[in-house]
């Protein structure tokens, strides 16, 4: 799934780790979620919302195939 | 910049492979002896014992590296301390039990109990493992785990069944069913180590 996660995060001048810090979560997570290999699970897509203080779904993106199916 | 190039520097200094390549290289070499009938007794078990203290030097690597890695969390750290503490109760007890086991009555009760000490200490390990996924709070890293323990399942599998039928059809020698647990550990720390695409920790 993509994301803008690497864009939000520069905007905000935050690192990987200031962002895991905030998520209390690894900074490998952060890495694997912004580099698409990992899609998180709902509860932590909130809390990455919350973070940023935006919606889930201006921030992960369905992807443009998956939209254009339905 | 500066805090990029030190983190690629300190990237270069964990190598695990050399370790995990050199104790692989190893137990091949000992077990070319050992099927051969060049090693004979328990020689080819303390060798193999022996061979488990190149775990301490790989496995001080591999944690360098989750922590370089940021792969690091807080239950990591106490299923590193327990599973290596598990490892090397393992490695102590393979070592006496192999050593004494032939000096005592056959089928005695303390034959059965050192025949069974080193299985305690392998269930040790699945304990810590077990506890890892119960207290990892990052699931990310849990998601990590479950997958390495499957590609460490998977490898023992495909491993113990492919040599099964070599050795009914008669083409390899018979090898006792104790390798599981090292073969599903090298497993495990394949699905472990496997390189990450890591876009760097830069804003």
């Amino acid at each position: 799934m993509k994301n803008r996660l690497r864009v939000l995060r520069a905007m905000r001048e935050w690192s990987q780790q200031e962002l895991a810090d905030r998520l209390e979560v690894s900074r490998q997570s952060v890495n694997a979620i912004e580099t698409g290999k990992y899609d998180p699970s709902l509860p932590l897509a909130f809390k990455i919302a919350d973070v940023f203080g935006l919606q889930i779904e201006e921030i992960f993106l369905r992807d443009v195939a998956e939209q254009a199916a339905e | 910049m500066m805090t990029s190039a030190a983190h690629r520097h300190n990237k270069a200094n964990a190598k695990p492979g050399i370790w995990a390549g050199l104790f692989g290289a190893n137990v091949a070499v000992i077990a070319v002896l050992h099927i051969t009938g060049a090693l004979e007794g328990a020689a080819p078990f303390i060798l193999y014992a022996l061979n488990f203290t190149l775990l301490i030097p790989l496995v001080r690597t591999i944690y360098q590296r989750q922590e370089q890695q940021g792969a690091m969390s807080p239950a990591m750290r106490s299923y590193n301390r327990r599973f290596f503490s598990f490892s090397a109760l393992y490695m102590v007890v393979m070592l006496a039990a192999s050593g004494l086991y032939d000096k005592m009555a056959e089928g005695s009760a303390v034959v059965w109990l050192l025949a069974i000490a080193p299985a305690l200490a392998a269930m040790g390990m699945i304990w810590a493992m077990y506890r890892y996924l119960r207290e990892e709070a990052d699931e990310y890293l849990r998601q990590r785990a479950v997958s390495a323990a499957m590609v460490g399942l998977g490898f023992v599998l495909v491993l113990g069944t492919g040599w099964g039928f070599l050795e009914t059809f008669g083409l390899v020698p018979h090898i006792w069913a104790w390798w599981v647990f090292p073969a599903w550990a090298i497993g495990l720390g394949i699905g472990m180590a496997r390189p990450e695409r890591d876009a760097g920790d830069l804003p």
